[in-house]
Order: structure tokens, then C-alpha cells, then sequence
């Protein structure tokens, strides 16, 4: 038996909002940018001279502070990542950068730059939906965001620049891809679990900083044949879910995450990017043609294809809708779907949760249930 | 809390007869849709939220009860004409039946107008019925929960969808919406496209407008939606059409320019439904129609009248306050309840409040341009969309430009997007000494926070805030 396991590596950067491969980056000089969502193109962040740094909001303990401003109707993520700018737990970084995505993600905006206001705080105002126009638009809108980062960071936000950003950026997909792609195996080396600690851990440091740990792991993984023992095959769908605790308890109860079609998992974060003249152009079609948040008023249909396609190639057996409490672009759009993907044959279970892990055992009870539906 | 808690006015014959006229016009308003037959008539009256609209006649005891004079006579009117404005909406979908465009309330609906389409707004019937009965609304709520919406969004787009769930929509060549004005209420056209089964057309509006890069991708939008409809309706734009819808526009937003400044005296010689229920209706439901010019100017007339007799529309003014997010429509008593308890004199309210009044009509690119700035600066679309400067910076214009004592911030629990300001909101009215109230409530269900609740919480803010002797 040969099973692999995740380095602590990957866990302990987990552990803090801002890590410590965080702190090393910036002692050598380089400036650390906040984002959310996936809408803020991380190869734009990676110019020579700044690194992303996806905002999660690890061990926060209630949200007090945060609901008296957000108030507590608004989803758990942002309150909580109030929370800990409250906290003054993201004051080392030197800057962030929002997509106007949602209503929570713009009151959060507002509400950092009231209480906490960062020394660089931009905003990327993304259209609704796709086609040339709103590419000419969101292309204007990373451009501008280019030049934001040059004047403030001193940053060279060149096109040739952001190419050579997308090749470095594509070399670390590829890698994850290779990962991902033992997924669709019989008995898969690597749990969602383990992928999500992947995905979240080399989305909160410097990649340059874990490329070598990830390409040592993908050798390690090549090599191992066994994985953990499920009752079903399960895609992850919905909402943000940075929680690599989340998946495991799904795991734990029987059920194995074999992709995630979240915007903080498998699907599509991991597509490559076209490399070409027009690296600005180019990232602003990808992300309005992939990246599909129930945001896109117009993309309901393809969202539905995609959850169906993806069931298809990783064969799962059923699907876990899990949709951020108050969202409300997925939560009225999951009434929906749920219908559509159940008319399609699918099971599904749908689930409203918070960010932070709770109720551990009543998750358990619902999955548990499932996998019984299904026969598994 | 309904009319029954109100100390009824000592009318004098002459105020019962203004009710008694006002009455009989609005039951006609709605009776004239027999016109249309028998059959057209078993249709819609198939529909429960037209049953009770028909039924609005009533809502004229809101206005009246307490108030007597000129001020009545007023308000009388203006709810009158906003019985005879939903009235228009419904006729003209059913002279129309192959030419109704469904629209959400943040598009341009003159356009449709101009291309010989007949438009009915979705939400119309969400904002319209709670006014004739509170609690209309929660059967519909929980329709769309029961389908899988959630609880916490706004109860305005879960009524709508309720509604068309329940199959109480008519039938429509075409759906018009747009990203705005909130997440719920955007998502929400999913349900109404699969269930309405109507070809359905999204504009997209960008979130900070204040520049020609945006505008001109707004244009660029609704020039698309024009295209798009003449693809898919029997619509054509006819500009010369458009142009008469605009310029009628422009005429009643003159009027109602001319009440704002008259109603900045002390005291003011119009308040109440006069001012929001009427813009509403009129400037945003059916903008550009030949009774919003009317009323409008009917309006300002007898805001003149009651400032050439002397005094103010209330007998004593004693507040002078503006309503602040979406009024309270299952509470539409609430300023009525506040003119006798305390002598409050509501003089604005978000809805009302647009920073973009004209309309250019010298070229069609200069009519979609306005247009196009009417929304994206209009209500809502300008507090919920853009930065967090747009709401506060509109609110403390307007106290200034009213003399207010005190802002009402109607705290709807489902609209996420002005919950997440209330935080910021607070302190910055504490800095500049502003009597902040906010109230918590639900837009369209009365289980969440009832009435009483409601002037409970007003109450407790007027005698302990304000330090107001009750009137009564």
C-alpha cells in the first residue's frame, strides 16, 4: 500500500489569514495583494515585484464587530474577512483588489475602505455578462488595474509583462491540472480534501514559493496506488468554499469530492490561459467566458451543462449544491437547478452553509442520507 | 396597526365630499376595464392581485381619514390618479395582449412606449397590492420559498416570483431586465424567464457611472435591447414616438421640481403620499404618460393653493423628515399615523429623489443618453449599485435642501445591500448630529415585523430621540 499523504507544508499555510511564506516575500521585497473573487486575474496580481494572495479568513471566531457595520444578513464570508481586517490581521499586506461582483463583496469594499482603508484599494467593475462589449470593458477595467498597480508598486504592467505573468502562471496550472486529473481515476490518489488544501494553500502564498513543494507532491502521487475508500463519487457545486474541512467531512460520511465546481475549486480554476499578444484581452474573455458565478445573468443554461458535463467526466455519482447563506444570487438560482439537474438524472442534495465550519454532525446526517438515496 | 388606530379627522361636508368624489373617479379608474368584454374580463380577473387591486378605492381612507381641507383634497387626488396610473398599466395590456413587455422596474420603460409596446413593470403588482391589503403579499412569498428561494432574500423580487410561479402574470412577447437593483432582484428573472416562458432580454449596467466610458456601454446596451426587441415583438422604434413620450416626461419632471421647491418652506405646503406614492407610480411605473404630467401638475397646483392660503399642508407642522430606502408598503400609514402623533411632514424619500431630471430629446443618441443617466443616477440603481458615496452623499443633500430634523431609514432586512451601510451610515449622521431612525422591517411581510411593531419602534425613537409630546 502506498498512499499519499498532504505535507504539513500546504496545511500550516492554511492555518493563518496571512502566512508566513507571506512575510518572506515581503522582506525580499515584494508587495502582497489581497483579492476577491475569482474575477481579479491572478497572473495581473503576479507582476514582477507584487504576488496575489486570495482572502480567506481562517480561525475567525464569530463576527461581532463585523455585523454591527455588514450587518448579519450578509454572507459569512465577508463578515467574516471584516471581521479580521478589524482585527488588523491583514494589515501587513500592502494593497487589495475587489471585483464588483456581488452586493456583499462591494459593501465589503466600502466598509473596509470606512474602517481599515488600505493604502491601495481598487476596484474592478465587471459586467453581467459576455460578449465583445463587456470583453472591451473588462479589458479597459484590467488595464486600468495594470496601470494602478505600476503607478502605486512600480510594477512593469507592460502586455509583454503580463505575458511573461501568464506563462509562469500557466506552468503552476499545469501542475494542478495533472493533480486534477488523477481525480477521474477508479480509486484516486488524492481526495478533494487534499485538493482543496492544494488549491487554497498555493492561492494564500507566493507561488513561486510552493511550486517546487507542488511538483515534488505530483511525483509523489504519480507514484502512490491507493487511495481512501468511498461509497460514492460526489461534484462539489455552488458557492465560495475555501474550506479544505468542508470536503473532508463529506469524505469522512462516505462520499469522495471528485471536483468542484465552486470558484474556489477544480473547475474551471484551472484552465489554461491562451498565451498571445494581447494578454489583457485575453484574460478578460477567459474570465467572462469561464468563470461562471450565477452573477452572469444570462449563463444559467451553461452553468447547468457544466455542472452536467463535469458529472460526466469525473463520473460522479451525484452532486452536493452548497450555496453561502444569503447569497442570493445562488440562492434563488439553486431552486432552479436543483430542478434542471434532477430532470437530467442526477441526484442532488443541496446544502446552505456558513464559511465558517459548524453543525459538523448535522452535515454528516444530510450526506449520509444522500448516499443512501443513491443506493451507495 | 390599521386606520382604526387613527383619530378620525372632524370633516366638514365639503371633506366628505372630496372623499366621496375622489372614491367614485377611482373605482371608474379600475371599472373602465370592462370595456374590454367579458372574455378579457374572466381572464384577468383570474388573477388574485388584480381581485384585490380592485378593491385600491380604499386606500383613499388612508389618505383621508385624518386630514381635512385642501391637504385632503390633495392627497385624495394624488392617490387617485395613482389608482388611475395602475389602472393605464392594466389597460393597456389588455388592448394590447400581443405587445406586453414584462420589465423589471430599473429599465427604461419609455423606450418600450416609443416602439408601440405596452409595458407592464413585474414588481408593480409586489409594490401596488400590499398598499390595498398588508398582508397580499405572503402567500406568494411562500410560493417562491416553498420552490427553493431563500428565506433571507428581498421579500419585493420573492412576491414577484411568487406570483409568476403561481401563474398570474399575463402573457408577454418579451421580458426586459437588467443587473440592478439588487442580487436578488436580478436573480430573480431566472424564475420569471422559465416560467413566464417569454424570450428574455438582460441589460447590463456597470457599477460605478460616472464617467462616458460607462454611459456609452449603457447606450451601447440599450441600443442592443432595441434591436433585440424589434427581433422578437411586433415593436418597432418609431423615434418621432419616443421623442413625445420624453418630452412628456420632462414636462411632469418640471412640475415636480417646482413642488420640491415649494415644499422647502416652512412649513410645507404639500407632504405625504402626495409626494412619494405619486412619484412612484407616476415617474417610475408608468414615466412619460400623459397622467403623470397631470397629476403632476395637478399636484403642484394645489401645493400653490394651500401655500396662497397660508400655512403648511398639516396643521402643525412640528418634523420635517425624508424616508430613506424603499417606503414601507405593507405600512403605507406609517406618515399618516406620524402627521397626527407627532406632527411629521414626510417631504422626501429615496424613490423621489432623481439626479438626472431631463431628458434630451434633440437627436435619438441624446434621448438614449438620458435615458440612459436617468437609471443609472435614479434611485436605487444610484444607492444599492454604485459606491457607498451615492447613498449617503443623495441622503445628506437632502436634509440640507428640505431643512430636515431627522432622517427615517426604513430598514428593510432584505435588502442586503443598504443593511451592509447601516453600520457606517450611523456614525456618520451621529457626526454631522443628524436624528438617525432606523426601523427595522420587511418591504412586503408583515410576519417578519408587523405594523404595530413597526410605530412601536417609531414611537420609541420620537419620544426618546426627538423628545416629541404625542398630539394626541
Amino acid at each position: 500500500m502506498n498512499q499519499a499523504v498532504i505535507p504539513d507544508f500546504f496545511r500550516q499555510i492554511l492555518d493563518q489569514p496571512v502566512n508566513n511564506l507571506v512575510d518572506q516575500a515581503q522582506e525580499q521585497g515584494k508587495k502582497a495583494i489581497a483579492y476577491t473573487c475569482s474575477y481579479v486575474p491572478q497572473p495581473l496580481l503576479s507582476l514582477d515585484g507584487v504576488f496575489p494572495i486570495r482572502v480567506r479568513a481562517p480561525g475567525v471566531v464569530g463576527t461581532p464587530m463585523a455585523d454591527t457595520y455588514l450587518s448579519s444578513v450578509i454572507c459569512s464570508y465577508t463578515r467574516s474577512v471584516l471581521e479580521l481586517a478589524l482585527e488588523w490581521a491583514f494589515d501587513s499586506l500592502d494593497g487589495w483588489v475587489f471585483a464588483a461582483s456581488c452586493d456583499h463583496l462591494r459593501r465589503l469594499y466600502d466598509n473596509l475602505d470606512y474602517l481599515n482603508k488600505p493604502a491601495f484599494n481598487h476596484m474592478i467593475d465587471m459586467p453581467h455578462r459576455g460578449g465583445a462589449a463587456a470583453e472591451k470593458w473588462l479589458t479597459e477595467e484590467y488595464k486600468s488595474l495594470g496601470a494602478a498597480l505600476a503607478e502605486s508598486f512600480g510594477v512593469d504592467a507592460s502586455p509583454q509583462a503580463l505575458s511573461r505573468s501568464i506563462k509562469e502562471h500557466n506552468a503552476y496550472l499545469s501542475v494542478m491540472r495533472e493533480i486534477s486529473k488523477m481525480r477521474k481515476q477508479d480509486n484516486p490518489p488524492v481526495t478533494g480534501a487534499m485538493f482543496q488544501t492544494l488549491l487554497a494553500a498555493s492561492t494564500s502564498a507566493p507561488k513561486d514559493m510552493v511550486m517546487d513543494e507542488l511538483k515534488a507532491l505530483l511525483a509523489r502521487l504519480r507514484e502512490s496506488n491507493e487511495g481512501k475508500p468511498y461509497r460514492a463519487r460526489v461534484l462539489l457545486a455552488g458557492s465560495h468554499c475555501d474550506d479544505p474541512g468542508y470536503i473532508d467531512v463529506i469524505e469522512k460520511t462516505g462520499g469522495l469530492v471528485v471536483a468542484e465546481r465552486t470558484c474556489t475549486g477544480s473547475i474551471p480554476a484551472l484552465a489554461p490561459i491562451p498565451e498571445n499578444d494581447a494578454p489583457y484581452e485575453t484574460l478578460a474573455g477567459q474570465a467572462l467566458a469561464n468563470i461562471s458565478c450565477p452573477r452572469m445573468m444570462e449563463s444559467f443554461q451553461a452553468r447547468v451543462d457544466e455542472i452536467l458535463e463535469a458529472v460526466e467526466e469525473y463520473r460522479a455519482d451525484g452532486v452536493v449544491l452548497q450555496t453561502m447563506k444569503f447569497c442570493d444570487t445562488w440562492g434563488v438560482e439553486s431552486g432552479p437547478m436543483v430542478q434542471e439537474l434532477r430532470k437530467a438524472g442526477v441526484p442532488i442534495l443541496k446544502l446552505e452553509r456558513e464559511y465558517t465550519m459548524s453543525s459538523e454532525g448535522q452535515l454528516q446526517t444530510r450526506i449520509q442520507a444522500f448516499l443512501e438515496s443513491m443506493g451507495k | 396597526m390599521r386606520l382604526q388606530d387613527l383619530k378620525k379627522a372632524d370633516a366638514s361636508w365639503k371633506d366628505k365630499a372630496v372623499h366621496a368624489r375622489y372614491r367614485v373617479e377611482s373605482i371608474g379608474s379600475l371599472a373602465r376595464l370592462l370595456r374590454h368584454g367579458p372574455g378579457k374580463m374572466a381572464e384577468i380577473f383570474r388573477w388574485d392581485w388584480l381581485r384585490t387591486l380592485a378593491g385600491a378605492s380604499n386606500l383613499l381612507d388612508m389618505a383621508v381619514y385624518t386630514r381635512t381641507g385642501r391637504y385632503r383634497e390633495a392627497s385624495a387626488y394624488a392617490l387617485a390618479e395613482v389608482i388611475g396610473g395602475i389602472g393605464d398599466l392594466i389597460d393597456s395590456i389588455c388592448a394590447a395582449p400581443d405587445r406586453v413587455v414584462i420589465h423589471e422596474d430599473l429599465v427604461p420603460s419609455e423606450i418600450f412606449r416609443g416602439m408601440g409596446l405596452a409595458p407592464f413593470m413585474a414588481e408593480v403588482i409586489g409594490i401596488a397590492v400590499p398598499l390595498v391589503k398588508a398582508d397580499w403579499a405572503e402567500k406568494y412569498i411562500d410560493i417562491a420559498e416553498n420552490e427553493g428561494t431563500p428565506p433571507d432574500t428581498c421579500s419585493l423580487p420573492k412576491c414577484t416570483m411568487g406570483v409568476a410561479l403561481d401563474g398570474q402574470f399575463p402573457k408577454s412577447a418579451a421580458i426586459v431586465t437588467s443587473n440592478m437593483p439588487c442580487d436578488g432582484g436580478m436573480a430573480s428573472y431566472t424564475i420569471l424567464e422559465r416560467e413566464l416562458k417569454s424570450p428574455c432580454f438582460r441589460l447590463d449596467i456597470p457599477y460605478n457611472f460616472y464617467n462616458d466610458r460607462a454611459i456609452d456601454y449603457f447606450v451601447s446596451e440599450l441600443k442592443r435591447m432595441i434591436a433585440w426587441l424589434e427581433e422578437h415583438t411586433p415593436g418597432r422604434m418609431d423615434w418621432d414616438r419616443l421623442k413625445e413620450v420624453c418630452i412628456e416626461r420632462n414636462k411632469a419632471m418640471e412640475h415636480e421640481l417646482e413642488i420640491w421647491e415649494l415644499i422647502r418652506q416652512k412649513p410645507a405646503p404639500m407632504a405625504g403620499e402626495a409626494i412619494w406614492l405619486a412619484q412612484l407610480i407616476h415617474m417610475v411605473a408608468t414615466p412619460g404618460s400623459p397622467r403623470a404630467t397631470r397629476t403632476m401638475k395637478n399636484i403642484l397646483k394645489r401645493t400653490k393653493k394651500i401655500m396662497e392660503n397660508g400655512g403648511g399642508a398639516l396643521p402643525e407642522e412640528r418634523y420635517r423628515a425624508v424616508l430613506w430606502n424603499p417606503p414601507t408598503l405593507v405600512f403605507p400609514e406609517l406618515f399618516v399615523w406620524a402627521e397626527q402623533q407627532y406632527g411629521v411632514a414626510l417631504l422626501a424619500d429615496m424613490l423621489t429623489y432623481h439626479r438626472h431630471p431631463f431628458i434630451d430629446v434633440s437627436s435619438p443618441d441624446s434621448m438614449l443618453r438620458s435615458l440612459a443617466q436617468i437609471i443609472v443616477e435614479g434611485p436605487m440603481a444610484r444607492h444599492t449599485r454604485g459606491p457607498a458615496e451615492n447613498f449617503f452623499d443623495d441622503l445628506f443633500y437632502l436634509y440640507e435642501y428640505f431643512s430636515l430634523d431627522m432622517i427615517w431609514m426604513a430598514g428593510h432586512i432584505g435588502c442586503k445591500n443598504t443593511m451592509a451601510l447601516n453600520g457606517m451610515f450611523r456614525e456618520r449622521c451621529r457626526e454631522r448630529e443628524i436624528p438617525l431612525f432606523i426601523m427595522n422591517y420587511d418591504l412586503s411581510d408583515t410576519r417578519v415585523v408587523s405594523p404595530v411593531d413597526m410605530k412601536k419602534q417609531a414611537e420609541a425613537f420620537m419620544e426618546t430621540v426627538m423628545k416629541a409630546e404625542p398630539l394626541l
